[in-house]
């Protein structure tokens, strides 16, 4: 079975957080708790006026190496043959062992259902062949989602601040140099 | 209103089983059984002008998902964060539900009205007979309309009761550069043919960090497709990101830059001469032209905007001769509204006709959109009454402003407060609140001074909280509506707006006001013809959709949804300017007019840093939200839920703050308190502050309380101080304060 992942080009994103705003919404995120599944993550660099930014719109990787799941104690969070990992909500006890051990800062605890959530990689849309909510919507094809076999090859797997993908086997690549002449 | 969200849900939704989860809205929102009732429905957006096309599924009779609708010319199949979280507005539990009346007549941002609910027929009775009142007695000019100039039956409304005394936001917005695009190319253009050009100006044209997702997707084709793109702006924001080369501008001195780019260009005889000699006026002026900047030397402008000669010659010569080359002037950016904006705007015209690009593939091109009847080409009214009265804005001291018919936010407070006061004696507003104005303090007093105010809105802002008689406005989502593309628009294009859902509770649209207000106050108005039958929205409609050969009807059209008439692109040959043929780059009809110049002069902004205000106050609208009008929507508000005074760290430190410290900032207009944010990306020189945030309003459950209004230390203006200085395309001046800022 195909294993999906993420193609994020780094270059390309206005910052418009369309697909946070999707992901929200395709997955009915609860509001008003600061609960995020998907989240732009900005960084400056440098000092005025030699500065340069960064956007960068990460949620889960998916990663082969998931510690979250490898954490859980009681195991409510599995992988699909398609690779996409999953919390069961009703197993969860929302302890937050996978919250402390996830190197991205993934997993989150509704604080309201004190159960924790992540992205899902939208399983339910991709169940009916549609792509996730976030790449479906990216308007400048900034994130891309598609079959690994065919992103694993493209950029590179590391950028400033990400965790080493030795560690976890992040299902996505990096897209830094889009426009080099 | 004590209903809960849950409750609200469950009243307005439509099955109360699939409410039974702990989520709130997301509850309903699950997924459910794989035989629910799902459909696909083509609507357009309704957040911003360009109006990107939508397709919406909806389950179960609510707004499940909206994305971007394949082969718009707008969004081309996608949608920007707030077109995304478009459910959450019509889902808005703090939606004005129904008509109400206050029982308190005391008006403030902190007093309770006393809402009571009534029925839209007293409402309308009692607007009508207000209205009518005011204008029997003190005239057409003791009526305040706050309101846009559409839709065509609202128009018709003000123009059947005579109002003389509208006034809208585009002094905020792009008024300067329609007059000027009026008298240089012929008519307003807001098309940017980017993917097309090899070479982008922008002076501090912001519109990708705001995300009008048509000009931001224009960007990043032309990157794509091998364009050089040049910034100044004092920020380096995400549009300076984008750029190959960005230079952090002196606030306020863009004009210089272009001023001495023309010098250049004309010097070295670098323009398009085969556009030039033969589409437009150049060859008339030519000795005028040339004399004229011959003074305003890159060396000069180095010296005014820190920008070096060296960059600024070159960047000159680059653009002259790059291939198709463009400088867009669009909307609330930083450098339409300064005091100078209309200067720099015609500046930038000339740097468009000298480019020779005006509608010219990789240019500003003018809309392909086709025409839609309005009302009054269906159903000619009587002759309506000649317009009299005084301009509470002062709009007469300004003869373009005048003609053109936007504006003016700027001058409204003290219209109605010094100038002409106790003149306004009734006031309609519609989808505006004062946290819009420049120094929405006086905005607020000067509310709170008119006998009566009628508000209608989709949620209840601050300004809601001034009415007298409230009244719910349906959401676009809520809408029916032929919308043309404006924006993007190489060919003719119409994509439908229908309501996707029924309104919410009793929400009506400003169309069924007018007709209900025309009917009580102008009855002959609102006759399709003399004696016959009312106006019906409806039957407009239909009739709209078959002049426009859309299709049968409007029920038909949304079946389809877009129409689109794919045509080769060609290049206008006569400009309608004044009159002519030709662009104009000399515009003597400027001359007939006091404080304007037939060519564009060198004016400073309007207020420069002194010993008593030593900084520069710039306000910017972030990506994720819509001016004041979208903080209260439950994902919006969560991905931005107020503003920071941001600054250099450098300023920071030589003020003793530290990040998320509490500073004032203070203008001669007034001082606001909020939390420092320290960033590189901006000058030390400058403060910058998001617009929108601020609402006070109680009922606002997600946006009230929140962040502070920008727009406290913008000093409101006169129209005599606006002629005086030159700004004769009616700049609201909301980029011109200067600030002392001190740790709280």
């Amino acid at each position: 079975m195909a294993k999906y992942g993420w193609l994020l080009d780094l270059n390309r994103c206005i910052e418009c957080r369309a697909c946070e705003s999707a992901c929200k919404q395709w997955n009915a995120v609860e509001t008003g708790i600061g609960l995020r599944y998907r989240i732009v993550h900005t960084r400056e660099s440098g000092t005025f006026p030699k500065v340069a930014t960064q956007a960068a719109s990460l949620a889960c990787n998916h990663c082969d190496e998931a510690w979250c799941l490898k954490v859980c104690p009681v195991k409510a969070i599995s992988r699909r043959a398609d690779g996409i990992v999953l919390i069961d909500s009703t197993r969860c006890i929302g302890c937050q062992q996978c919250v402390k051990f996830c190197p991205y800062q993934v997993p989150a605890l509704n604080t309201v259902t004190r159960k924790v959530e992540k992205c899902t990689m939208c399983a339910d849309r991709v169940d009916q062949g549609l792509a996730p909510a976030c790449a479906t919507l990216c308007p400048t094809e900034a994130l891309k989602w598609g079959e690994w076999s065919k992103i694993a090859g493209q950029g590179v797997g590391m950028i400033a601040g990400f965790t080493d993908p030795r560690y976890t086997a992040p299902n996505i690549r990096f897209v830094l140099d889009t426009w080099k002449k | 209103m004590t209903l809960t969200r849950r409750n609200w849900l469950r009243l307005t939704a439509a099955g109360g089983a699939a409410l039974a989860g702990d989520k709130l809205f997301g509850a309903y929102f699950q997924p459910a059984q794989a035989a629910s009732d799902e459909k696909t429905l083509i609507t357009s957006c309704g957040i911003c002008s360009p109006a990107c096309g939508i397709k919406a599924t909806v389950k179960d009779s609510a707004i499940r998902f909206l994305e971007g609708l394949p082969g718009d010319q707008s969004g081309r199949g996608k949608l920007c964060g707030k077109g995304t979280a478009g459910a959450q507005f019509a889902y808005d539990p703090d939606r004005l539900k129904y008509p109400m009346k206050r029982t308190n007549p005391v008006k403030g941002l902190e007093e309770d009205p006393g809402w009571v609910r009534i029925t839209w027929q007293e409402a309308l009775d009692t607007i009508a007979q207000k209205f009518g009142a005011a204008k029997q007695q003190f005239g057409a000019e003791s009526l305040l309309f706050i309101t846009g100039g559409s839709p065509d039956v609202w128009a018709r409304y003000m123009n059947a009761i005579g109002i003389v005394n509208r006034i809208d936001h585009l002094d905020e917005c792009f008024l300067s550069d329609r007059i000027v695009q009026k008298y240089t190319v012929g008519s307003k253009s807001w098309c940017n043919d980017f993917e097309n050009s090899r070479y982008i100006l922008l002076f501090g044209w912001d519109i990708l960090a705001k995300t009008k997702l048509t000009y931001a997707q224009g960007i990043v084709d032309a990157k794509d497709n091998g364009a050089k793109v040049v910034c100044f702006n004092p920020q380096f924001s995400a549009t300076a990101r984008f750029s190959d080369e960005w230079y952090p501008i002196k606030p306020g001195t863009d004009l210089a830059v272009a001023l001495a780019m023309i010098n250049v260009i004309v010097t070295e005889n670098l323009y398009a001469k085969e556009f030039v000699d033969n589409y437009t006026n150049f060859g008339q002026y030519e000795k005028q032209i040339r004399e004229h900047f011959q003074q305003f030397t890159p060396q000069w402008a180095e010296k005014e905007s820190e920008i070096p000669a060296a960059a600024i010659e070159r960047i000159a010569r680059e653009f002259a001769t790059s291939g198709p080359a463009i400088v867009p002037a669009h909307k609330k950016t930083l450098c339409a509204n300064y005091q100078n904006g209309t200067q720099l705007v015609h500046a930038i015209s000339i740097l468009n006709i000298l480019a020779g690009t005006i509608d010219r593939p990789g240019g500003r091109y003018f809309s392909r959109a086709p025409s839609i009847a309005g009302v009054d080409a269906i159903y000619p009214p009587p002759a309506y009454p000649a317009k009299a009265g005084r301009r509470v804005d002062g709009k007469d001291k300004l003869p373009f402003v005048l003609e053109d018919g936007g504006g003016l936010f700027s001058t409204a407070a003290g219209g109605i407060l010094e100038k002409y006061p106790n003149m306004i004696q009734a006031c309609m507003i519609n989808a505006y609140t004062a946290v819009s104005f420049p120094n929405p303090p006086r905005m607020f007093e000067a509310l709170a001074s008119i006998p009566f105010t009628a508000v209608m809105d989709v949620i209840p802002t601050d300004t809601v909280s001034y009415a007298d008689i409230s009244l719910p406005s349906v959401t676009y989502l809520e809408s029916n509506d032929l919308v043309t593309r404006d924006y993007k628009a190489l060919y003719p294009q119409v994509v439908v707006r229908q309501a996707l859902i029924p309104p919410m509770f009793e929400a009506k649209s400003i169309g069924y006001v007018a007709l209900e207000l025309g009917k009580r106050m102008a009855p002959d108005y609102f006759k399709q013809a003399p004696g016959g039958d009312w106006i019906d929205l409806n039957v407009l409609l239909d009739e709209k959709t078959k002049r426009a050969g859309l299709g049968a009807n409007f029920a038909e059209f949304k079946t389809t949804g877009v129409y689109t008439k794919e045509q080769p692109f060609t290049p206008r040959t006569t400009f309608s300017v004044a009159g002519g043929t030709k662009c104009q780059i000399y515009v003597p009809q400027f001359t007939a007019a006091k404080g304007a110049d037939a060519l564009p002069v060198w004016r400073t902004k309007r207020d420069l840093p002194s010993a008593d205000y030593p900084y520069y106050y710039l306000t910017f609208i972030p990506a994720v939200h819509k001016r004041n009008s979208t903080q209260n929507n439950s994902i919006l508000n969560e991905m931005l839920p107020t503003n920071s005074a941001m600054m250099n760290p450098a300023l920071a430190q030589k003020l003793k703050v530290v990040e998320g410290q509490m500073v004032r900032l203070r203008s001669r207009a007034g001082a606001i308190e909020l939390p420092a944010h320290l960033t590189e990306t901006l000058r030390p020189d400058a403060v910058m502050v998001a617009h929108g945030f601020g609402h006070r309003s109680k009922l606002l459950t997600k946006a009230g309380g929140k962040g502070v209004r920008d727009g406290d230390i913008i000093a409101d203006q006169t129209a005599d101080e606006m002629f005086l200085a030159g700004n004769f395309g009616g700049s609201a001046c909301i980029m011109d304060a200067v600030v002392a800022i001190e740790p709280v």
